[in-house]
């Protein structure tokens, strides 16, 4: 490139015999486990994630599989609570906090900002390895011994009447917690300090803005997540009854403190979602994104509102009526720097030189999935109609929506969009498309019908059900099978392609951003010359793309 | 600042000021974590005495006052003689800042042993409710238990944040036996500095959360 531009032509070229790239820099698996390089641990964690994500998908599938029969004969009632609870326990902990974050946020988050590392690349890694004790620990737990009290734990039943092992399940939970502390921490230090010369705050990313507002969040909500998960296990351990209103506690207490987390951390999971979402409908409507500051702002509003919801959680769990009011209007505040969001991609979209490949595919189902998740929102945050829907699988859906529908997907989009800079590969282009439409289309057919069930009655966590909701059920189940086969494509020929995919050159998208000057795969220090920003990001000049 | 101070540039950074700054930040991250870790526990003790205010009462006079007051000037000397340390490492005095760091560990460790007399003396006083083969002292007052419980969880997190500060102390002073620290690693001694600070900042909450409110 330049370097070779500027390079006195009387000094003969270095000769290069191996490529300098942090994949192949070194390639024993101690430089692996023991790498402090930032895009390495996002692999590791990529790796590591994607294995839970299946763990937690063949329990959703068991789960969708013994509810195809309304009488609960395929799986005794303790194994069908246990199966829900290791899925909702290891997709939320174990996969959705740490999807977009720890991998594509990991990978790209200095490559954006033009550092070489993050700020503390040994406390990075340490956050992987208390992710990954952590999580097979809960995982030994979740299988062997089993928890059935459901992913939040609600008290008394946590400290009192359930079977199995609380105790210890409680504890890894805890332990996992420090993983996201040490990552949210390691991310604002780094978007704080460690900028190229000339990038400014309204100069990033607008992914980084979403991650940063994610890291405020994870800082901000886990601390009192461990210390609600520390009092249930004293509770259930010694006895202490804080939570047990036989002693004189509070079990609502609990939910409180255990929402002051478990809401604000539903925008952990979708916040880097829409970041990755301004990153791709920018880039394949080949054009400046709209309302930039808006869409920044937005983030950290959600990030600041979210702090204030979470009682919508407990509408009709004995809070009083005022207080209901009030959180049920502080939820519909929240929606609105979400919408301004949609309406910027869209207005980003409208009359833009759109490609419909692989990743834009997937962005513009997740717009679809994101309206549709945050609408059903807005009917469950209105106190009257939750009173009909509470704890049905109108909820259900609804939140699959948002985390499924948002997250999942556009944890896809992102990896299929910035898989050559990570792998130096391309994908095959064709399956990618067939997968995107896949997913949109077996995941309305398995939650959609959920939306009707819900509204009909049928209660959330129950084995058994009336027979008259059987045809739904079944109609939900049989989507899953698409769904799974959606997400299994990408599994194999992502995998294929990092043997058999074309070379993918440095820029294959014609994308802006700084992440898209360096090689690909980048080399150990992300940049061979430490960037200077001049230019705004987003810098498409609306002209079509080089081809 | 004297040429005999400094830090050692790590290669993810472009210069000394950056790292500094990039590990104060860190630092204070962390501790904002911390201060809602305990935050939990002070909510919770605030939702017990609107809901049993008389039991609550009942436990805050068997706490001990004046152990509790005395720990809390036992650790604003601990804070005042680790700032004297910080001080004397940015002049470069390697050797009385470690003395220094030492003397703010006796104090966390002379903490220590008050707070297990106290805990010693709650035993003795039958106030120690979660250990089910003693006598409760205050039986008829079930959800007094509560209340004592909670004082049992809080010190006890805070102490074992105190004995990690103390290892910190004793760590960074035992590295500070080596001539030429402060040349490479001043900067540890601030940030440690912040964590000691932060440690006394919060007993400062947990003291008048427990003991003086509900007297």
């Amino acid at each position: 490139m330049s370097d070779a531009a500027l390079r006195d032509p009387r000094i003969p070229a270095p000769v290069i015999d191996r490529p300098e790239d942090y994949l192949h820099v070194e390639q024993t698996l101690s430089s692996w486990f023991f790498t402090t390089d930032h895009k390495r641990i996002g692999i590791l964690y990529l790796v590591s994630i994607t294995g839970f994500f299946v763990i937690g998908a063949i329990a959703a599938g068991i789960v969708r599989l013994a509810l195809v029969v309304p009488d609960g004969s395929i799986l005794s009632n303790e194994v069908y609570n246990r199966m829900f609870t290791l899925h909702g326990v290891i997709m939320v902990w174990f996969f959705l906090v740490p999807s977009i974050p720890n991998t594509l946020g990991n990978f790209l988050l200095p490559l954006m900002i033009g550092a070489k590392d993050l700020a503390f690349p040994k406390i990075n890694l340490l956050s992987w390895y208390v992710f990954v004790t952590a999580s097979l620990f809960t995982l030994f737990v979740l299988l062997w011994g089993g928890v059935d009290t459901g992913w939040t734990f609600y008290t008394p039943l946590s400290t009192q009447y359930a079977n199995g092992y609380v105790i210890a399940a409680v504890l890894g939970i805890i332990v996992v917690g420090y993983s996201s502390i040490l990552t949210g921490l390691n991310f604002i230090v780094t978007v704080h300090k460690m900028r190229a010369p000339g990038m400014t705050w309204f100069r990033m990313p607008l992914f980084v803005w979403s991650l940063y507002a994610t890291s405020l969040i994870l800082v901000l909500a886990t601390p009192v997540l461990t210390i609600a998960l520390v009092l249930v296990f004293v509770d259930r351990a010694f006895g202490l009854g804080v939570f047990n209103p036989e002693q004189g506690g509070d079990p609502v207490l609990f939910q409180h403190l255990f929402w002051f987390y478990s809401h604000p951390v539903v925008y952990v999971m979708v916040l880097p979602g829409m970041g990755v979402m301004s990153e791709l409908v920018t880039a394949y409507a080949y054009k400046k994104i709209f309302g930039y500051k808006f869409i920044a702002f937005s983030s950290l509003a959600i990030a600041v509102i979210g702090f204030f919801v979470w009682g919508h959680h407990m509408f009709y769990n004995g809070i009083t009526q005022y207080s209901a009011l009030t959180f049920s209007l502080m939820s519909f505040i929240v929606a609105v720097p979400s919408a301004i969001k949609v309406y910027n991609w869209a207005a980003t979209i409208h009359k833009g030189q759109i490609r419909l490949d692989t990743p834009m595919l997937y962005a513009m189902g997740w717009i679809g999935l994101f309206v549709i998740g945050g609408v059903t929102g807005l009917m469950l945050a209105s106190t009257a109609l939750d009173g009909h829907v509470h704890d049905t699988y109108f909820v259900v859906a609804h939140f699959h929506y948002i985390m499924v529908g948002a997250t999942v997907v556009a944890f896809l989009g992102g990896i299929h969009y910035w898989w050559p800079k990570m792998t130096g590969r391309l994908y095959s282009e064709p399956w990618g498309r067939v997968s995107a439409l896949l997913m949109f289309i077996g995941f309305n057919m398995t939650f959609f019908p959920q939306y009707i069930l819900g509204y009909m009655g049928m209660p959330r966590r129950y084995a058994v059900y009336p027979e008259s909701y059987q045809v739904l059920n079944v109609l939900s189940s049989a989507g899953a099978t698409i769904l799974a086969a959606a997400y299994l494509f990408p599994m194999i020929y992502l995998v294929w392609s990092l043997w058999y995919g074309e070379k993918a050159g440095d820029n294959p998208w014609h994308a802006k951003g700084l992440e898209w000057t360096t090689t690909s795969p980048p080399p150990k220090h992300n940049f061979r010359k430490m960037p200077i920003v001049d230019f705004d990001p987003y810098d498409y000049s609306n002209e079509p793309p080089e081809e | 600042m004297s040429s005999t101070v400094g830090i050692e540039l790590e290669e993810q950074y472009h210069d000394v000021e950056q790292q500094r700054e990039a590990a104060k930040l860190g630092m204070w991250t962390f501790l904002l974590t911390e201060l809602l870790l305990f935050s939990g526990l002070f909510v919770t003790a605030l939702v017990l005495r609107v809901m049993h205010p008389d039991s609550v009462t009942a436990v805050a006079l068997h706490l001990k006052f004046w152990i509790g007051a005395t720990n809390t000037a036992i650790l604003i000397v601990s804070s005042f003689i680790m700032s004297v340390a910080i001080e004397l490492s940015r002049l470069g005095r390697q050797r009385p800042m470690a003395w220094c760091m030492l003397g703010t560990a006796a104090f966390g460790v002379l903490f220590l042993m008050l707070k297990g007399y106290e805990y010693y003396r709650d035993y003795v006083e039958h106030m120690t409710p979660f250990l089910s083969f003693r006598r409760y002292e205050l039986v008829g007052d079930p959800a007094s238990r509560l209340f004592t419980n909670l004082y049992f969880i809080t010190t006890g997190l805070h102490a074992v944040h105190l004995i990690i500060g103390i290892t910190l102390m004793l760590v960074m002073a035992w590295l500070a036996s080596r001539e030429g620290f402060l040349q490479k690693h001043q900067n540890r001694i601030e940030i440690t500095g912040l964590y000691w600070h932060f440690i006394d900042l919060i007993w400062m909450i947990v003291f008048p959360t427990l003991y003086l409110l509900n007297r």
